[in-house]
């Protein structure tokens, strides 16, 4: 085994841990990009991989089941969404509020699912020419979820949509200047209805991933923080859909390494690793003066006619 | 002003105090009225599981200790939030900061070769520290190197647990512990002395009072508390005015984590009278006094108030599942709805809702000047 | 002189039989969530066998309750009549002890720790035979030499476990190593996941575990690779990757226990010297992934097909090996054990005498670890 292996077995590990964590950071990037911070990302996840367990069980075809997770979180993040752009609530607490509520209904709800092997999990593919690449073809191409794949191409498109597109506009002019962009004629409230839904569909299919893939069965508080990962990532990543890449493969690949490196290092320095990582990479480009200037408007709430 | 069908919102600017405790109980009956529906759907008598709460928490002296006790760790992170969000520093780090305290006091307890009467205090001197750096430490990286404070204060909450975790599984691990990962139980010098009958280690709640009315007279009396409102209300107004943000933010942060340092001395020498498990050691209670912090809106005194409520709402939590035998995850589903709900009244207390029939709708908007 | 005493004994006796003809209510102080599909779930499957079996018991749990609360919760337990209290994590040490100095009138059994007192018994259902004998299969399955271990903290339970298990490997395959992840914590799929595919990555191509989700199982039988199960029945989520694991009957010591309380044997002056340590021979653990299937038949005839020369028992295949080893540890008298002297630690260190078995305090503050054990070993002694 040489290094090569190391490369590739760390890369793979990163994208496949890193797959729920790329589908919740996206969604909440578009929730943060129309100026709602949602906390409730564990919590939309943890009732995401339930649905997906009981209704991928339930039907035999665990690709009902992750669109069950994907209706499921949108609803969830549907509360939020009424908190808090049509309530203004406070968005920080409305988001708590929905982890708390979702990890409590979830294992409520989910008694009855628990120690049952999941018949039918997600099929994995290789992509066929890309996956010839010397060392990333094993790494990237071979043997993945297809919610992996989808996943990295979800990416680069909704950084063409952000970017490049007049919806991307939109929702970046929300989440800048709410006032600026409902003179133009921008319905706030909808935009960020839509995109706080978005992140919540997105947020359910990464809980779904955890239950019918990752590890296709039900148990209570299966996401074991990941949301709250994803929050950081969403900042780390600067509110941009192909950092977000970058920041999951960093996050995920360390994530691995705590445990490829057991034998050398200290595990607990290893498991703290990514965390502290994590602060270090921000600090550095603090450093190096790079702005990541975070929406605006992100965390307050929209009135009309109010600046 | 704004027109929905065929309500209309007025801005409210401050509302009393009286508005805000009639929509906080109002939002609290709503809750517990969903809530009865859960209780009923599970089979439960919601008029008996009501009765029961009722009895074991606020109806004996147990449950009202339990209350307190709880309430302890609450206050105090929750008044050092309150002060961090004051300044707009979005510490979620609390957690971290309390786990940092309750590390000080164990070398105090247990290695430090301090005795006798002075002990204690100095696990508090110590504890506090602690939290203060672990506190400052974010402020540093925000001010110098705008490192997003969200995301540092959260990683560090990590950072401290795994710190923690090696301590206990290495080098502070207790040689009568059989191999398990606590420390030696604290002499009995550095135990927190209690109300009798009861796991209320009275000394950190006097801090946590006191801690909160002199949180309140900064706020409001000295130059650093009205610093830190400008800084807080509007940054730019701080930078003309010659407000130092980097010094600002070293104070609040100070004062925040190392408040949160003082609730881990207390969990530590009042509680447990060993470092054990960060999971253990805390039970999210510095996640917990975000909410208390923001239920409390600016005021550390209502942090009183507010950190009662949540230790009322754990202690009720231990009787659903102790006494009612429900799934522990009932109290996750409480928590939530009455969350929503108590941000749910913010649209009752920061708008008037008036109820507008046909062509009317002009007479209101001539006079919503503001 | 003499009346007084037979007086004593007639009301000492007529106690008992008052005391033992009550009705018991028992209550259950629960570290985890009865759903962790690991140790909580097991103990609560065990209280509800004895609750059905026993028209005296009545009983009550609560869950998730973190270590430093147990005290409160005991409190409320016995307000509401509970006469017997289960603690279930070592972490619960002094509440349960505080309380049963505070009601004396209360039995209290405290599950994997060392404090008792006149009221108050320890109890434990323990595996490390179990794991040996998994060991044994494991050792005979590995093609690389390389057999992974997935563990949840570095404390004296497990370090017996992963110890027990390499004994039996290197038994039959002198040059295997175990290769050792910590994942701190009982319960994390994810770091579960991802410590088990670092150990493939390294070259492990069997796997055992001690921790509370069948991650590990998953994971190895995805990669086409066989496991051993632990603690609830997990065939099912790998039925042609599993080949044997270990199981728990809390059921057995909680029965025994709750009749002799029922009969009197019990009360609460005589507990200061009652510890449980049940084994194989009691029937509190099992070999097997699932109830009655000691190895999975999917694997029987590659371990019938494996024959080693043996030092004791000359050539013999590991099936029946497995099966010599496991009648050892029955009934009526156990005449082996893993740790049989003379052992040494990784650093050379004699750790127990040719010829002796382990004492008990030995097992449960064992903190070295023995040869083929590879990775970190927090807490291992200096030489």
């Amino acid at each position: 085994m040489g290094w090569e292996s190391w490369i590739v077995d760390t890369l793979r590990r990163a994208l496949a841990y890193g797959t729920p964590l790329l589908w919740g950071t996206l969604g909440e990037i578009y929730a943060e990009r129309a100026g709602v911070v949602n906390l409730g990302v564990e919590g939309m996840m943890i009732l995401g991989a339930l649905s997906a367990f009981a209704v991928a069980q339930s039907t035999g075809n665990p690709w009902i089941g992750v669109l069950a997770a994907a209706v499921v979180g949108g609803l969830a993040a549907l509360i939020h969404a009424f908190f808090s752009v049509t309530l203004r609530a406070n968005q920080y607490v409305s988001g708590l509020a929905l982890t708390i509520f979702g990890l409590g209904l979830s294992g409520l709800l989910g008694t009855s699912w628990v120690g049952i092997s999941l018949k039918n999990p997600l099929p994995k593919a290789t992509i066929p020419g890309l996956s010839r690449i010397p060392i990333l073809g094993d790494a990237l191409f071979r043997d993945h979820s297809y919610l992996t794949y989808i996943g990295l191409f979800l990416a680069v498109v909704l950084w063409f949509v952000l970017y490049k597109t007049r919806w991307g506009i939109s929702i970046r002019s929300v989440g800048e200047s709410p006032s600026t962009a409902d003179a133009m004629g921008i319905n706030v409230f909808l935009v960020r209805y839509l995109c706080v839904i978005f992140g919540g569909v997105l947020a359910g299919v990464a809980g779904g991933f955890l239950s019918v893939e990752y590890r296709p069965s039900w148990t209570e508080g299966m996401t074991a923080g990941m949301g709250w990962i994803v929050i950081a990532l969403t900042i780390f990543a600067a509110w941009d859909p192909l950092q977000a890449v970058g920041g999951v493969v960093l996050f995920g690949g360390l994530y691995h390494l705590a445990y490829r490196l057991q034998r050398w290092f200290p595990p607990e320095f290893l498991k703290l690793m990514p965390y502290a990582f994590a602060i270090l990479v921000l600090a550095v480009a603090g450093l190096r003066k790079v702005r990541r200037g975070a929406p605006a408007a992100l965390g307050l709430p929209y009135v009309r006619g109010q600046r | 002003m704004k027109r929905l069908g065929p309500f209309v919102f007025e801005r409210r600017l401050a509302p009393t105090r009286a508005a805000i405790l009639g929509y906080s109980l109002l939002a609290i009956l709503a809750a517990l009225i969903v809530m009865s529906f859960i209780f009923w759907a599970y089979g439960v008598s919601p008029i008996k599981a009501y009765s029961v709460i009722g009895r074991t928490t606020l109806g004996s002296r147990f449950g009202l200790m339990e209350i307190l006790r709880r309430a302890i760790p609450l206050l105090l992170c929750g008044v050092g939030l309150v002060i961090a969000f004051r300044a707009k520093f979005w510490n979620i780090g609390a957690e971290g900061q309390l786990l940092a305290g309750a590390v000080a006091a164990t070398w105090v307890a247990l290695f430090s070769g301090v005795s006798g009467p002075m002990k204690l205090p100095l696990m508090f001197v110590l504890g506090f520290a602690a939290g203060a750096v672990w506190g400052i430490i974010p402020a540093l990286l925000k001010v110098k190197l705008q490192v997003n404070d969200v995301i540092s204060t959260l990683m560090m909450n990590y950072i401290m647990a795994y710190f923690v975790k090696w301590l206990i599984y290495g080098p502070w691990r207790g040689p009568t512990m059989r191999g398990f990962a606590y420390t030696d139980l604290f002499p009995r010098d550095a135990w927190l002395p209690l109300i009798r009958h009861s796991k209320v280690h009275w000394p950190t709640l006097v801090i946590g009072i006191a801690a909160a009315v002199l949180a309140a007279l900064i706020l409001s009396r000295t130059r650093l508390g009205y610093e830190i409102r400008v800084v807080g209300d509007s940054p730019d107004a701080a930078h003309y005015a010659g407000i130092s943000f980097l010094g600002v933010s070293l104070w609040v942060m100070l004062l925040s984590g190392g408040l949160a340092g003082l609730a881990g001395v207390g969990e530590v020498a009042g509680i447990h009278h060993r470092l054990l498990e960060p999971d253990h050691v805390s039970l999210g209670y510095g996640y917990t006094a975000i909410i208390v912090a923001w239920l409390a809106r600016g005021s550390p005194l209502a942090a009183i108030i507010t950190s009662l409520l949540f230790g009322l709402i754990f202690a009720a939590g231990d009787e659903i599942k102790v006494t009612l035998q429900m799934p522990f995850q009932i109290t996750g589903v409480f928590n939530g709805l009455i969350l929503f709900f108590l941000i749910g009244v913010e649209v009752f207390l920061y708008w008037k809702i008036r109820v507008v029939r046909g062509g009317k709708e002009t007479e209101w908007a001539g006079k919503a000047g503001s | 002189m003499r009346k007084l005493v037979l007086l004593t004994a007639v009301i000492l006796l007529f106690g008992l039989v008052v005391f033992g003809a009550e009705k018991i209510k028992a209550g259950f102080v629960y570290v985890g969530p009865i759903g962790d599909y690991g140790w909580t779930h097991a103990h609560d499957l065990a209280r509800r066998i004895v609750d059905d079996k026993f028209d005296w018991l009545e009983t009550v749990y609560v869950e998730s309750v973190p270590e430093g609360q147990e005290g409160a919760i005991i409190d409320r337990l016995i307000a509401q009549g509970c006469n017997v209290i289960f603690t279930t994590s070592f972490g619960f040490m002094d509440g349960p002890l505080e309380a049963a100095m505070r009601y004396p009138d209360v039995i209290f059994a405290h599950c994997s720790g060392f404090k008792r007192y006149k009221n108050m018994a320890t109890y434990m259902a323990d595996f490390y035979q179990v794991y040996y004998l998994n060991g044994l299969m494991a050792g005979a399955l590995t093609k690389t030499g390389k057999i992974g271990y997935v563990a949840a903290h570095p404390i004296p339970e497990l370090k017996r476990h992963i110890n027990a298990f390499t004994i039996g490997v290197r038994e039959v395959n002198p040059d295997a190593e175990v290769h050792v992840r910590w994942i701190y914590s009982w319960y994390d799929p994810a770091a579960a996941k991802e410590a088990t595919e670092a150990l493939i990555a390294e070259g492990c191509d069997v796997f055992a575990f001690t921790e509370d989700s069948p991650t590990v199982v998953q994971v190895a039988a995805e990669n086409g690779l066989p496991s051993f199960a632990h603690y609830s029945p997990m065939l099912k989520f790998a039925p042609d990757h599993v080949v044997s694991g270990q199981l728990v009957h809390w059921e057995k010591i909680y029965e025994d226990f709750l009749v002799k309380v029922h009969e009197g044997i019990y009360t609460t002056e005589n507990l200061a010297y009652v510890d449980y340590w049940w084994t194989l021979p009691q029937g509190a653990v099992e070999l097997g992934a699932d109830f009655g299937v000691p190895i999975n038949p999917v694997w029987e005839d590659e371990l019938k097909a494996k024959v080693i020369d043996h030092p004791v028992f000359g050539k013999v295949s590991i099936y029946d090996l497995v099966m010599i080893r496991h009648s050892q540890f029955g009934a009526p008298g156990i005449t082996f054990d893993p740790f049989q002297g003379p052992v040494y630690d990784r650093k050379g260190v004699l750790r127990i005498p040719e010829g002796t078995w382990p004492s008990y305090e030995t097992l449960v503050t064992m903190q070295w670890a023995v040869d083929g054990v590879v990775g970190p070993w927090p807490g291992e002694p200096e030489e």
